[in-house]
């Protein structure tokens, strides 16, 4: 009987539109995000990352106020953002964070304002929790091509870019003597990561927009060290870990309180962070056994 | 004084700078300015009751008073808190709808200051799910009663002045009150689909059936997302044509709202547009109200839309 309740559940699920479409603006972010990620981590760019999210929140939060959809707030304010953090020195290490944070709370402070007027000027209802926790399952139908192509050029730029962004985010002396063209290979990198964390932050929110960024990557290169694997590992993990939180927000309608469904963004983070915990824990476990089997080489 | 607003935002700035510059805001007394009792009203529709009733006698300010913003979202200026310090008489409407009339009144006591509330006349209890009383076809009788005692009892000798008002109120409410019974008649079991529950004692007042699942409706108005199954339920009431008319909340929109207006657009669903507050301009309480009912009537019958009054 429990099994047929489930069943049924699962074919309700494909056949729900507002599923279809989280569905697939889950897939194309997720995917984004391991390839996006996977770089970001090599490069020590999480924190940047994690502000243009935040930052995002401006833009987003603006969109609503002219009544625009707020993935093109999100993507005019992280470009924006991205070359100022770039022109900032966001390669420099000495003080870097200390200028992003700066940026960040600025940034903050203009998501307080937007949001304040956003409630005296117009008719909008949901908007501060949709926009800094996500909600991939009211993603209008409508959106979904202007998230593919988004998508895809933030993997473009990673693809077309890939040789020589490996070598800079490994050595930058390497890649100098080599000839590569750093700031420019930064620059791209950095519009591909300002894409990026405007598709996250409509999916999971400005908030938690990290985790979906650098969760599955952080995972994957724990069990890897080439980046092209990593990226395939991390792609792969987003997309369960999405699609496993859009369907138990789906379900959870049948948890109690009955009908409210839980948010899915509060699966997705949370799956990733036991799915860290775990991989990391048999990491260190595995190679405490390899060390003390096989003390250490020369 | 200048008080006697209702109005727009421009009129709010005038009188807050106006306070502002006559050190008005600092006089904590009751202040009885030509002699008019100093009346404010949370929304728009109980002020426009209030200067009904107490006509020339009264000055009236509607703290919301705008059309085109979310009440539910409102934030508090000092210049409101100033405006409710001052007040002879408040009128707000309760179930948590204006809870920060509550905390301003409490930040200024006053114990001579007289207060209506809608969900206290009505008897209703604190977890009320519907806050909207202004559609019920009740509140408006017992809140005009309500003003007609406080008004007699701060100017006892125009008491047959305020009864006077509240007789040719009650006649022209009347009117609303016997369409609505008429349409009842006319359309029986009318079935509808809603954004937001806004307009719900209205409804039922007319006999009409809201098929939207409630959780759907409460969750736009508390600013959560709905959950896929209650969006599906609701597509589909519009796309297999179960309900005859889409009640669209004009104040309470996001995304999905409007994605449900725009497939009851392309099913031939007629919308109806509804309000928090009062729409602008020219309206009565109950002259809006029979302008809604008259939307219903051209939906049902006509299948044609009114987004705005």
């Amino acid at each position: 009987m429990a099994q047929l309740g489930s069943v049924f559940v699962i074919a309700g699920f494909f056949s729900s539109y507002p599923v279809r479409v989280a569905l697939v603006a889950g897939l194309m972010v997720a995917v984004v995000s391991g390839t996006v990620g996977t770089f970001t981590i090599i490069r020590g760019q999480s924190f940047a990352g994690h502000s243009l999210a935040d930052i995002g929140a401006a833009g987003g939060s603006a969109a609503y106020l002219v009544n625009i959809p707020a993935i093109y707030g999100f993507i005019g304010i992280n470009l924006v953002a991205g070359l100022v953090l770039e022109f900032i020195g966001i390669g420099r290490l000495r003080g870097r964070d200390l200028a992003t944070g700066i940026v960040l709370s600025a940034a903050l402070g203009l998501t307080a304002l937007f949001l304040y007027l956003d409630t005296i000027a117009s008719t909008t209802t949901n908007v501060t929790a949709s926009l800094l926790f996500g909600s991939i399952l009211t993603i209008q139908g409508s959106s979904i091509p202007i998230i593919l192509a988004v998508g895809a050029i933030a993997i473009a730029i990673v693809m077309v870019l890939y040789r020589p962004l490996v070598l800079s985010s490994i050595s930058k002396e390497l890649a100098l003597a080599k000839g590569i063209p750093e700031t420019k290979i930064a620059i791209g990198f950095l519009v591909a990561l300002a894409l990026n964390v405007s598709l996250t932050a409509i999916t999971v929110g400005a908030i938690l927009s990290t985790a979906l960024l650098v969760g599955p990557a952080a995972i994957a290169l724990k069990l890897t060290r080439r980046t092209g694997r990593a990226i395939l590992i991390a792609s792969a993990i987003g997309v369960i870990v999405t699609w496993i939180g859009i369907y138990l927000s789906y379900d959870s309608y049948y948890w109690p309180p009955h009908n409210h469904g839980w948010p899915a963004s509060f699966f997705v983070v949370a799956i990733i962070f036991a799915l860290f915990v775990t991989v990391d824990t048999i990491v260190r476990m595995r190679r405490k056994y390899l060390v003390g089997k096989r003390p250490a080489k020369g | 004084m200048i008080f006697k607003v209702i109005g727009k935002r421009a009129s709010l700035l005038t009188v807050s700078a106006l306070i502002a510059a006559s050190g008005l805001a600092s006089c904590t007394t009751n202040h009885v300015a030509n002699g008019k009792i100093s009346v404010v009203a949370a929304e728009s529709e109980y002020g426009d009751v209030a200067s009904q009733i107490g006509g020339y006698f009264v000055s009236v300010y509607s703290i919301e008073n705008n059309p085109n913003v979310n009440p539910h979202t409102f934030e508090v200026s000092p210049q409101v808190a100033a405006q409710v310090g001052n007040a002879q008489v408040v009128i707000e409407n309760g179930v948590g709808y204006d809870n920060f009339m509550t905390m301003l009144e409490s930040s200024s006591p006053n114990s001579s200051r007289l207060q209506v509330n809608a969900q206290k006349l009505l008897g209703l209890p604190d977890n009320t799910p519907n806050p909207h009383l202004w559609y019920d076809p009740n509140t408006m009788i017992k809140v005009s009663n309500a003003l007609v005692a406080d008004f007699s009892k701060l100017q006892p000798n125009h008491t047959n002045y305020f009864k006077s008002n509240d007789a040719m109120f009650m006649n022209s409410l009347q009117i609303w009150i016997k369409r609505l019974a008429g349409f009842k008649n006319s359309y029986p079991d009318t079935r509808v689909a809603s954004t937001e529950p806004v307009a719900n004692y209205f409804l039922s007042a007319a006999g009409i059936v809201n098929m939207t699942p409630y959780s759907l409706q409460a969750n736009v108005m508390n600013g959560v997302d709905p959950s896929p199954q209650d969006v599906a339920l609701q597509d589909n009431l519009i796309t297999k044509h179960e309900v005859k008319i889409l009640i669209y909340n004009q104040q309470v929109t996001d995304p999905l709202t409007s994605s449900f207006v725009s497939l009851a657009k392309k099913n031939g669903v007629p919308v109806v547009g509804f309000y928090e507050t009062m729409p602008t301009p020219g309206f009565t309480y109950q002259s809006w109200m029979e302008a809604e009912l008259n939307a219903l009537i051209n939906a049902v019958s006509k299948n044609i839309s009114t987004y705005h009054l």
